[in-house]
């Protein structure tokens, strides 16, 4: 058979193989899923709690129980009042559901970083989180025109980082804080990671 | 775009977070294209996509190393994709060919026209033709990793493949002549 291809299939499978536009923060996302799936509250009051956040609850049910929850050193899933957005550097916040344990202040959170320059034709993150590792975080873009992309892993607290445009020049994040440091020129930027 | 590194499977299976985040990275737009073609729906292909990336994390343990990882990754991709059409035939309406308005236009582009028509036949093959279209020329899997893939054999697929292309071949040769 010979496998049905022509000219008029070929047009239209180029049609298809159209890349897609992806959301800035949608491998965030994705990673959060993970995680979340992944996360289990140890205790049985944990799990108590975890059962109460997942249901619906009532604003003044909502604040009582994230008092409980802030109480014993855990952050219950769900609509409470202690949640809060992960910042996705240069790009809108992703709406997470923090996930329920104990140890949120020491987990690595999942951080999208959008960059744009069209020109370039190899980007990567450079970061305290990465060791300046420039093998560590090349970022990607769907076609040849769309921004940069890529999800890194921090520690809550505040990082310095930049990026690497074709291997050889730093670069800050237009859309952030520039770092105070002497070591990078002012050619570094700065980001405040939150516990999830 | 940087190059695939294709140790990045085997690092993400080891426990390896940034390998996974780079896998993630690199393949989604290839899921997204792949879930968007066959479901019609941007929202149920982002929702396919993620429960894949889920369960490819879940179920990592079982990825044989020395196995090529596309294949695999596709395995599940189709697998949610059939979930989430079964789901949706539960709660919509069925929209029939014949139903859906042509918007070829004046204002349209030829080639916006051409384009929308490809979408609108794709939609109307049955579910196991647009899948076996859809892997082996868009996303240019072999014959042999989609029988792997989905169980079907070689000779079938191939025939799911040639209906396909004759539909599409019979539909947009009606509209390149009306263009004409």
């Amino acid at each position: 058979m010979n496998d049905e291809r022509d000219e008029m299939i070929e047009r239209a499978a180029r049609v298809l193989r159209t890349p897609p536009q992806v959301r800035s923060g949608t491998v965030a996302r994705v990673l959060m899923a993970v995680r979340a799936r992944h996360a289990r509250p140890a205790s049985r009051w944990q799990r108590a709690l975890w059962w109460v956040a997942d249901t619906s609850i009532s604003a003044r049910g909502a604040a009582v129980l994230a008092a409980a929850s802030l109480a014993i050193g855990f952050v219950a899933r769900g609509t409470v009042a202690t949640s809060e957005p992960i910042v996705v550097a240069s790009g809108p916040s992703i709406e997470l559901q923090p996930v329920a344990d104990g140890d949120a202040a020491e987990r690595p959170v999942p951080v999208a970083l959008v960059f744009e320059q069209a020109n370039a034709r190899d980007v990567a993150v450079v970061g305290d989180f990465n060791g300046w590792d420039r093998a560590a975080s090349p970022m990607v873009r769907a076609g040849t025109e769309g921004p940069w992309t890529a999800t890194v892993l921090a520690k809550p607290g505040r990082h310095t980082y930049a990026f690497i445009v074709d291997g050889t020049t730093l670069v800050a994040d237009p859309n952030a804080a520039k770092a105070t440091s002497n070591d990078f020129r002012g050619d570094a930027s700065v980001m405040i990671v939150r516990p999830d | 775009m940087n190059d695939f590194d294709p140790s990045l499977p085997i690092r993400a299976k080891r426990g390896d977070d940034q390998a996974f985040i780079q896998l993630v990275e690199h393949y989604y737009p290839r899921c997204l294209r792949f879930a968007r073609n066959m479901l019609g729906s941007e929202q149920d292909a982002e929702e396919a996509v993620q429960d894949t990336f889920v369960r490819v994390h879940d179920s990592f343990p079982r990825f044989r190393e020395d196995a090529r990882f596309d294949p695999w990754l596709f395995q599940i991709l189709a697998n949610r994709c059939r979930t989430l059409m079964a789901r949706n035939r539960r709660h919509r309406s069925v929209i029939e060919y014949g139903e859906i308005p042509l918007t070829a236009s004046a204002e349209h582009e030829i080639g916006a026209d051409w384009a929308e028509e490809v979408r609108v036949v794709l939609d109307t093959l049955p579910v196991e033709q647009r899948e076996a279209f859809l892997l082996r020329h868009v996303e240019d899997l072999s014959y042999e990793d989609i029988s792997a893939m989905t169980g079907a054999g070689l000779s079938a697929l191939r025939m799911r493949v040639k209906r396909a292309c004759d539909a599409l071949r019979t539909r947009l040769t009606e509209v390149t002549e009306s263009e004409r």
